[in-house]
C-alpha cells in the first residue's frame, strides 16, 4: 500500500520535472533549426542563428545593458535590504510588525499594478524613464527579498558574539563591521544573486520605466509580437543559459559557504 | 558554526582596534572618526533613531510612495497636469468603471481566471511537495528540489515563449498528437483561456511549491504513524492529519500565486487572444495606447488592488477558521 503510494508519487514528480523542463529544451531545440519557420518537426539543423545574435551589435548590446541595470539595481537593494533586517532583527520597537508589513509591501503588489504605481511616481520624483528608473524600480521591488534573507540569516547568529565585540571595547559600527557584517555575507551573496535574477529577468517594470532602449526580456517581447523566428530563440537560449549557470553556481556556492561557516 | 569565527583568539585590542596599527586601529584613534562614534552612540536612544531614520524614511517614500501617488492620481481628473490648466479632483475615473459594462468583463475574468489557475498549481503541486517532504531522503530533497529551481531562473517571457512553441499549431502538443494518429488537424491551443492558463501555472508553480513544501517538511511523520496505528487508512490520514496541518502552507501558497497571477502582463498579451483579454491589458492600455489617461488607469489599477487584496484577505480568515475548526 505504501509502496504502491511512493511510487505513484514519484511519477507524479517526475511527470511535473518533465513539465518544467520539456518546453524549455523545445525551445532551445528550435533555435538550431535551419529553418525560418518556426515548428516541428525538425529536419536540418545549424548554428547560424547564434552566430547571428553574437554577430548582432544591437543584441549584445541590450545584454550589457541589461546585466548593468542588474548589477546595479543589486547594490542599492542589498544595502537598504541589510540595514533594514538590522533594524528588524534589533531591539523591539513600537511599530516594528507595521514596518515589516511596509517592507514587504513592494513584493506583494501585482506586477502590473507595482509597475504603473512606479511609472506615476517616477514621473512625480522627475525621473525620465529609461536606465535611472528602471535601476531604481527594479531596486525597490527586490529590497523585500534581502530583508527576507538576511533577516533569516542575522536571527540565527548568537548575540553572545556582539556582546563580547563590545565588551572588548569595539563601538557598535566596529562590532556591525567586523562581527555582523562578515556572519551575513553567505546571506548578502545569496540575496544579490537573487536580485541580480529578478532584475534581469523582469519584464513587466522594465516595459513601463523603459525608454527607447529595450532591456533583453523587452526586446524578447517586442520581436515575439512581430512574429517568432529561430533567432529569438537563440537570443533566450543565451539568456537561459546566463540566468540557469548564475543559479547553479550562487546555490552551490552560497551551500559551501554555509557549510563551511 | 561560526561562533569560532568571531571567537577566534581576539585580544581587546584587536577587537576595538586600539592601539595597533592596523586599519581598524588606525580608525579607532582618528579624532573624527571617535567624534562621530561619541556623537551616535551617545545614548543608546539616540542609537536607535539613527539607526531606524533612514529604513523608515526609504519605506515610507519608496514602498508606500508609489502606492499612495496612484491612489492620489486616480482621484484627479489630469495627470500629469498639463501647462496652463488646473486639477481637479473628482470621482469620475471610478465612476467610469462602475459606469461601463465593457470593463466588468476583463475585471471578473482576471479575478476568476486568477482563482482558478491557482486552484490547478494547488493540486498540480501538492503531490510533488508532499512526496519531496514525505518521501525522499534529506540529501536527496535538496537536489531534487534544486533540478525544479533551474527553470525558474528562467525570465518570465522566455518561459512564455517556450509554452508558444509547445502548444502552437505546428507546436510539439500537435506534432505528437497527429503522429500518434488522435488528430488531422492541428487542435488551435493558442490564445485561448487554454493556453493562458498552461502559461500562467507554468510560470507560477514555484511559489505554490515552496509553501507546501516547507509546511509538509515540518510535519513529523509520528503523526501519520499514530493515526495509522489507531486504524486510520491512508485516505483518511491525508484527510484529517496531513491536509488540515499543512493549511498555512496552502493558504499562503495560494495568496501567493493569486496575487502574482492577477499582475501578469506579458503572458496574457503573448498567449491569450481577444477573448481572453484581462484587466492588466486594460490598465496598461490607458499608458501606452490610449495616450495619456494616467487617472482612469491609476483608478483601474487601485480597483483591481484592492478587489485582489479583499479577496485573498477573506481567503485567509476562510483558511484560518477552518484550521481552528479543525483543532477543536
Amino acid at each position: 500500500m505504501n509502496r504502491g503510494n511512493r511510487i505513484l508519487l514519484s511519477c507524479v514528480y517526475w511527470a511535473f520535472v518533465l513539465y518544467v523542463f520539456v518546453p524549455l529544451v523545445l525551445m532551445i531545440m528550435m533555435g538550431f533549426k535551419d529553418s525560418k519557420f518556426i515548428g516541428f518537426p525538425i529536419r536540418s539543423w545549424t548554428l547560424d542563428w547564434y552566430a547571428g545574435v553574437f554577430a548582432n551589435t544591437e543584441v549584445l548590446a541590450t545584454f550589457g545593458y541589461s546585466v548593468a541595470i542588474a548589477v546595479l539595481s543589486t547594490l542599492i537593494s542589498v544595502a537598504v535590504g541589510t540595514w533594514i533586517a538590522v533594524l528588524l532583527e534589533g531591539r523591539k520597537f513600537f511599530g516594528r510588525a507595521a514596518l515589516f508589513g511596509l517592507t514587504i509591501l513592494p513584493a506583494l503588489v501585482p506586477g502590473i499594478i507595482s509597475a504603473i504605481a512606479f511609472r506615476i511616481y517616477a514621473r512625480m520624483l522627475g525621473i525620465e524613464p529609461g536606465m535611472g528608473a528602471i535601476i531604481w524600480a527594479h531596486a525597490v521591488h527586490n529590497v523585500p527579498f534581502v530583508v527576507l534573507v538576511v533577516s533569516a540569516r542575522l536571527s540565527t547568529m548568537p548575540k553572545s558574539q556582539i556582546e563580547a565585540a563590545r565588551d572588548l571595547g569595539a563601538d557598535p559600527i566596529v562590532a556591525f563591521l567586523r562581527i555582523t557584517l562578515p556572519y551575513l555575507v553567505p546571506a548578502i551573496l545569496g540575496a544579490s544573486i537573487f536580485c541580480l535574477l529578478l532584475s534581469f529577468d523582469d519584464f513587466v517594470r522594465s516595459f513601463f520605466l523603459g525608454g527607447y532602449k529595450p532591456t533583453l526580456p523587452v526586446l524578447i517581447f517586442a520581436k515575439l509580437k512581430s512574429g517568432m523566428s529561430p533567432e529569438i530563440n537563440a537570443i533566450a537560449t543565451v539568456a537561459l543559459v546566463l540566468t540557469a549557470a548564475i543559479g547553479l553556481w550562487a546555490e552551490r556556492f552560497t551551500r559551501r559557504m554555509n557549510k563551511e561557516s | 558554526m561560526s561562533d569560532d569565527a568571531a571567537g577566534r583568539s581576539f585580544s581587546k585590542a584587536e577587537i576595538a582596534g586600539q592601539g595597533e596599527r592596523t586599519f581598524w586601529g588606525r580608525l579607532a584613534n582618528w579624532p573624527l572618526y571617535r567624534g562621530f562614534t561619541a556623537f551616535l552612540t551617545a545614548s543608546p536612544r539616540r542609537q536607535f533613531v539613527i539607526l531606524a531614520i533612514f529604513p523608515l524614511i526609504w519605506v515610507l517614500t519608496q514602498h508606500l510612495g508609489p502606492m499612495l501617488q496612484m491612489l492620489r492620481v486616480s482621484l484627479t481628473d489630469a495627470y500629469p497636469v498639463a501647462p496652463g490648466t488646473e486639477q481637479h479632483f473628482t470621482l469620475q475615473n471610478y465612476t467610469r468603471f462602475f459606469g461601463d459594462r465593457i470593463f466588468w468583463q476583463p475585471f471578473f475574468r482576471t479575478l476568476i481566471f486568477a482563482g482558478v489557475f491557482t486552484f490547478c498549481t494547488l493540486i498540480l503541486t501538492y503531490p510533488v511537495a508532499y512526496f519531496l517532504a514525505r518521501h525522499v531522503s534529506r540529501k536527496n530533497q535538496v537536489l531534487m528540489l534544486l533540478l525544479l529551481l533551474i527553470p525558474f531562473w528562467v525570465g518570465e517571457v522566455v518561459r512564455t515563449y517556450a509554452i508558444m512553441i509547445l502548444l502552437g499549431n505546428t507546436g510539439a502538443v500537435n506534432m505528437v498528437l497527429k503522429w500518434i494518429g488522435l488528430i488531422d488537424r492541428p487542435i488551435p491551443f493558442m490564445y485561448t483561456s487554454f493556453s493562458m492558463g498552461v502559461g500562467i501555472v507554468y510560470l507560477t508553480a514555484l511559489y505554490m511549491l515552496l509553501p507546501l513544501y516547507s509546511a509538509l517538511e515540518k510535519l513529523p511523520k509520528s503523526y501519520n504513524e499514530a493515526a495509522a496505528d489507531l486504524g486510520a487508512g491512508a485516505w483518511t490520514r491525508f484527510r484529517r492529519v496531513t491536509l488540515p496541518l499543512t493549511l498555512e502552507g496552502i493558504s499562503s501558497g495560494c495568496t501567493l500565486v493569486f496575487l502574482i497571477s492577477t499582475g501578469f502582463y506579458a503572458t496574457p498579451v503573448l498567449l491569450g487572444g481577444p477573448s481572453t483579454t484581462v484587466f492588466a491589458e486594460t490598465i496598461a492600455g490607458f499608458f501606452h495606447v490610449a495616450g495619456d489617461q494616467w487617472p482612469t488607469g491609476a483608478a483601474f489599477a487601485t480597483i483591481m488592488f484592492a478587489a485582489a487584496l479583499v479577496l485573498t484577505g477573506i481567503f485567509q480568515k476562510l483558511m484560518n477558521s477552518l484550521r481552528k475548526g479543525d483543532t477543536k
